[in-house]
């Protein structure tokens, strides 16, 4: 029983982490929570299940579905949050501006997702069986969908580590995002590394719902509880901190598998938060992230 | 500075002359109307409490809806189970919700921007949910809250129409009132300057000798008693509670009505409250002259409201009003 | 230009009361008109219906009232009722009470139906009484099991008419002790007054549970949820494991045991009970757990077509309901649309909602309908049918009835006993067109 929790928290939490990193992705090169990343994720989830349908492959619906991801991100950046950072940020809403937009654009995503597919649930199947592996007579909740979940995350994680870490891009996102008119005095093209970013981040949402859409069904709401869920995860691990986003994914996953197996499935998300209120007292800014002199 | 000034008395006396009207226009109303004009009243007090918050005292909340639910099942438990009389029970679930939103907000003094968003967050989405663990909360079936109907002097007096939904319309009205007539005056007092120097300055304000934690601690807490007895009130209308009827979208609704409304102005909030509602209606009207299609009748609301809501945000970001005058400080 | 600086607070005020007034000025100022008849001209009848056309229970139910409007036009292209022709107006509440209240506000308030017809969900019936008994609005053929509302005096414009979920148990309950005596049994059930009367009727039959496992609606829709339930059955490992919700909630059930390698004698309560929308939401791999499920009904199975009711709905729903497929939500759908328009002729040429009423109160017992059970409707009760039938679902999802002939059980929604009853089903109006 503990071990099948266990597999459970960590089915679950690899999805926390993907989502959190998008998020994380974003804060960090634009200091913007970005609320639409659900509504991003399920549209390019919706443009992958269209592909499965018309090819009956899923292996091809998943990597254009994550190209849909990274250009739905791009076109975001670009026609959305490039006109907000210019008329945004004045005014008595200037804090809150942001937030409002992104919730903004993710009702209109979610509408036009409606409006267009209607918000039946649809199933986006997928080869790999969802019945779990079977160990003599005792079958565990992990199945190969599963497995290829931890795996899908972990490769992503791994790639955007990697990126980060030892490439000139990596060098470059980091850089912008922290010192952004420094940076461009360096050379660094600002507004073309943050776009990349971005589009990081859509493919990020993409991967994270196109790997757990199979294991359930396919609406215009099926990824908010996610977003949400990974929004906890990335404040956990620190908003700053990639490590952050997969620690916290992992963290959150794992807890809440646990709660629902011992305690209830209606107290997941209350008690989810009272750990983030403990996380958030002992260190207001998460587990990771860094003490910056920013007064945001 | 400012030529005439408006004491509380004249204030209270146009609040007292405008809710009369109101009230006496009522009869003349029919029932559809005056059940979304109680609507109305509550999204007033919900969109102050966002007003107050955000406006006034920067902190952002995503989490007002579940603070809307304590005041909401405060109120029906203390009804129905511990039978308080009405009004007793309204500001007992206010109550309920001040205290939650004390502790809230002093947990939440330490923390910015997206800390404290992804912490409401969580409560939004974790609180309603408990009413599946506790069998006195009564799941998702909810638990009953009627009030029952206007004392009978009052329908005798008023005559043969006068329905539940007209009750509730004046109990809403007068309440909504004199809430946003005590919260007028609490904004325009020295608490609400000093919020608003904590926003927009905390060093300058501290060095000037405001206490800005105890600030938006009291912001908060001021803030969650007007949720929750918007909550109370929600609940009166409803009839019945459940986690249903506070999910996650109520509290991003409440904020779409304080931008809409103008986040720093409490004036802009009647707006705000009106169009909350009337879009579902409006966008319903839409839909079946385009032909009535499921897709159509179920997401055309959410696009009008996120459009609106995108065109506020970018273009005009103090809030829908008449006179939309670009300046180039903020002076509210 | 008057006043040419006006004061924040003076704005404050003087914005107050000029929305108020404009916003008074604009809304229709006629006279109050709440408890005259609605929905009837000479030409036409309005009805209305609630039911949850999106979200988690959404699947299967979301037919129902296409089908009964297809049914209405079948009957309006015969010459309507008295001459007037009937339209349906749908609602979606999504299973949510708080959303039934509003819809059924706009119904009744805005679109001004003369009943409402078909209502579905207990909590949502529940959560709408208290206005549709001040209003006297006819409730007609609501769409649930609850016991309670068949209650005349508490619900004095409202009429059940599928068999009580307490009736489905008691018969249950005396079918597994006939059937599988000795063997343990496990439920599944909604955690509110629809399961809750389940287990009210489990209890006057005696039926002992191993595990009861409650779930609160809507929690289907989360597979770590529905995990839980499997993984707490596969605990207990009964031999016979009852589902007793929507139909959403049984296909989550098969699908996870599924998942989980979980092998049990599975029996389906009827109202969530349908085999072509399980097979739908659960996925073709879980269609071969439904094979050998059993079953309760008391309408013919959709797929008998030598029932002439079936045939005759059947051939309704090719001509007026295109492009769906019949299954029990399209024939439960028909069912109640049939009686409907029965009760609307009986109210007879002066129809009023308190004529309607009355006409079902007097002649209800009558109509013809396609259940095997007979209709309790008097000037006293308000309870619709009473007994069930047993089938085994096939290898495609389709139900069969066991032993081959449709054998009734009856019973009340009280102690009374579980006794087999020869069907005394009227005859089929010619064409499936009411004649009464």
């Amino acid at each position: 029983m503990f071990i099948d929790t266990l597999l459970i928290g960590l089915s679950s939490g690899a999805i926390y982490s993907l989502m959190a990193l998008a998020l994380v992705l974003v804060w960090r090169s634009t200091r913007v929570i970005n609320f639409a990343q659900s509504g991003q994720a399920v549209l390019s989830t919706y443009i992958g299940y269209e592909i499965s349908l018309a090819t009956h492959n899923y292996w091809i619906s998943l990597p254009l579905a994550i190209a849909a991801g990274a250009l739905i991100g791009s076109l975001v950046d670009l026609l959305f949050m490039r006109l907000l950072a210019k008329r945004g940020t004045t005014g008595p809403i200037a804090e809150i501006a942001p937030v409002i937009a992104t919730l903004g654009l993710l009702g209109l995503i979610q509408s036009v997702i409606g409006l267009i597919w209607g918000n039946a649930f649809l199933q986006y199947s997928s080869p790999l069986s969802a019945k779990g592996f079977t160990f003599g007579t005792h079958t565990i909740p992990f199945s190969p969908q599963n497995l290829f979940i931890v795996i899908a995350a972990a490769v992503v994680l791994g790639i955007f580590g990697f990126v980060f870490r030892y490439t000139n891009l990596g060098l470059a996102l980091r850089a912008a995002s922290f010192q952004p008119e420094i940076a461009q005095l360096s050379g660094i093209r600002v507004n073309l590394v943050r776009n990349i970013g971005w589009a990081f981040a859509g493919a990020a949402g993409a991967v994270a719902g196109a790997v757990i859409t199979p294991t359930s069904t396919l609406s215009p709401h099926s990824l908010d509880l996610l977003f949400v869920s990974g929004f906890i995860a990335a404040v956990i691990g620190g908003l700053d901190s990639l490590i952050g986003a997969v620690v916290g994914g992992l963290v959150l996953g794992v807890g809440f598998a646990f709660i629902l197996q011992y305690i209830s499935s209606a107290l997941t998300f209350l008690v989810g938060f009272i750990i983030l209120m403990f996380v958030l007292l002992v260190r207001p800014r998460g587990i990771f992230g860094q003490r910056v002199n920013r007064n945001a | 500075m400012l030529k005439r000034k408006l004491t509380p008395l004249t204030r209270a006396l146009l609040f007292l002359i405008a809710g009369a009207v109101l009230l006496a226009l009522s009869g003349y109303v029919d029932e559809l109307r005056t059940y979304q004009g109680a609507q109305v009243a509550v999204y007033l007090v919900a969109i102050a409490s966002i007003i107050l918050l955000t406006g006034y005292s920067g902190q952002i909340s995503l989490g007002h809806g579940a603070i809307m639910a304590i005041g909401g099942y405060g109120a029906a438990l203390s009804y129905e189970l511990w039978h308080f009389p009405l009004v007793i029970a309204l500001f007992f679930g206010a109550f309920a919700g001040t205290v939650g939103g004390f502790i809230l907000g002093v947990a939440a003094a330490r923390l910015s921007g997206p800390y404290l968003a992804g912490t409401t967050l969580a409560l939004a989405v974790g609180l309603p949910s408990v009413a599946d663990q506790f069998k006195v909360l009564g799941g998702e079936q909810g638990l009953s809250f009627d009030i029952g109907d206007a004392p009978n002097w009052l329908r005798n007096f008023e005559g043969d129409g006068f329905t539940q939904y007209k009750w509730f319309f004046w109990i809403a009205i007068i309440v909504a009132f004199f809430t946003l007539w005590a919260i007028t005056n609490l904004l325009h007092s020295s608490y609400g300057r000093n919020w608003r120097a904590s926003r927009n300055n905390a060093v300058a304000a501290s060095l000037a000798g405001i206490n800005v934690a105890r600030g938006k601690i009291l912001a908060f807490t001021v803030s969650s008693a007007l949720a929750s007895l918007a909550g109370a009130l929600f609940a009166m209308l409803l009839g019945i509670v459940t986690p249903t009827a506070f999910p996650l979208t109520l509290s991003f609704t409440i904020m779409t009505g304080a931008v809409l409304a103008g986040v720093g102005n409490l004036a802009g909030s009647i707006v705000g409250a009106v169009v909350l509602v009337a879009i579902p209606e409006v966008s319903g009207a839409l839909a079946t002259h385009l032909g009535s299609s499921e897709k159509l009748t179920s997401n055309l609301p959410g696009l009008v409201t996120s459009v609106l809501l995108i065109i506020v945000v970018l273009f005009m970001p103090q809030g829908l009003r008449i006179r939309n005058v670009r300046r180039g400080k903020t002076t509210q | 230009m008057l006043v040419h600086r006006r004061t924040k607070r003076g704005k404050l005020a003087f914005t107050f009361v000029a929305t108020a007034a404009l916003v008074i000025n604009a809304l229709p100022a006629h006279a109050i008109n709440t408890y005259k008849a609605d929905g009837v001209t000479a030409t036409t009848i309005t009805l209305g219906i609630t039911s949850p056309l999106t979200g988690a229970a959404a699947p299967g139910y979301n037919k129902v009232p296409g089908a009964m409007q297809a049914y209405f036009n079948y009957v309006n292209d015969n010459g309507g009722v008295n001459g007037r022709k009937i339209k349906l107006i749908s609602k979606d509440d999504a299973y949510n009470p708080v959303l039934a209240k509003s819809v059924t506000n706009d119904l009744v308030l805005q679109s001004k139906v003369l009943a409402i017809v078909g209502s579905l969900g207990t909590a949502e019936n529940e959560a709408t009484t208290r206005f549709i008994n001040d209003h006297n609005v006819p409730r007609l053929f609501i769409n649930t099991g609850y016991s309670g509302f068949a209650d005349a005096k508490k619900y004095p414009t409202t009429y059940a008419v599928l068999p009580s979920y307490v009736m489905e148990a008691k018969i249950m309950g005396q079918y597994l002790k006939d059937n599988f005596a000795g063997k343990s049994v496990a439920i599944i059930y909604q955690d509110d007054d629809f399961g809750a009367d389940a287990l009210k009727g489990f209890a006057t039959a005696g039926t002992k549970f191993l595990v009861k496992i409650p779930y609160a609606s809507g929690s289907q829709a989360d597979p770590t949820v529905v995990g839980k339930w499997i993984s707490g059955l596969a605990q207990a490992k009964p031999d016979v494991t009852i589902m007793f919700g929507v139909s959403s909630a049984t296909a989550a059930a098969l699908g996870g045991a599924y998942k989980a390698g979980f092998k049990t004698q599975w029996v389906l309560g009827s109202v969530g009970g349908d085999g072509t929308t399980i097979a739908t939401v659960a996925g073709p791999t879980a269609v071969g757990l439904l094979y050998g499920a059993i079953g309760a009904s008391f309408l013919p199975a959709p797929t008998d077509t030598s029932d002439p009711y079936i045939a005759q709905f059947q051939a309704i729903n090719t001509k007026y309901n295109p492009g769906v497929s019949f299954d029990n939500n399209v024939l439960q759908g028909m069912n109640t649309a049939m009686l409907t328009v029965e009760a609307l002729r009986a109210a007879g040429p002066n129809l009023t909602r308190a004529s309607l009423l009355k006409a079902i109160a007097k002649s209800g017992s009558t109509f013809a309908s396609a259940g095997f059970a007979s209709l309790g409707y008097s000037a006293t009760s308000h309870v619709g049918y009473n007994g069930y039938w047993f089938g085994t679902y096939g290898p495609t999802g389709a139900i069969k009835p066991i032993g081959g002939t449709y054998t009734l059980y009856t019973t009340d929604s009280g102690s009374g006993a579980v006794t087999q009853t020869a069907s005394k089903r009227p005859a089929m109006p010619e064409k499936g067109l009411p004649n009464n």
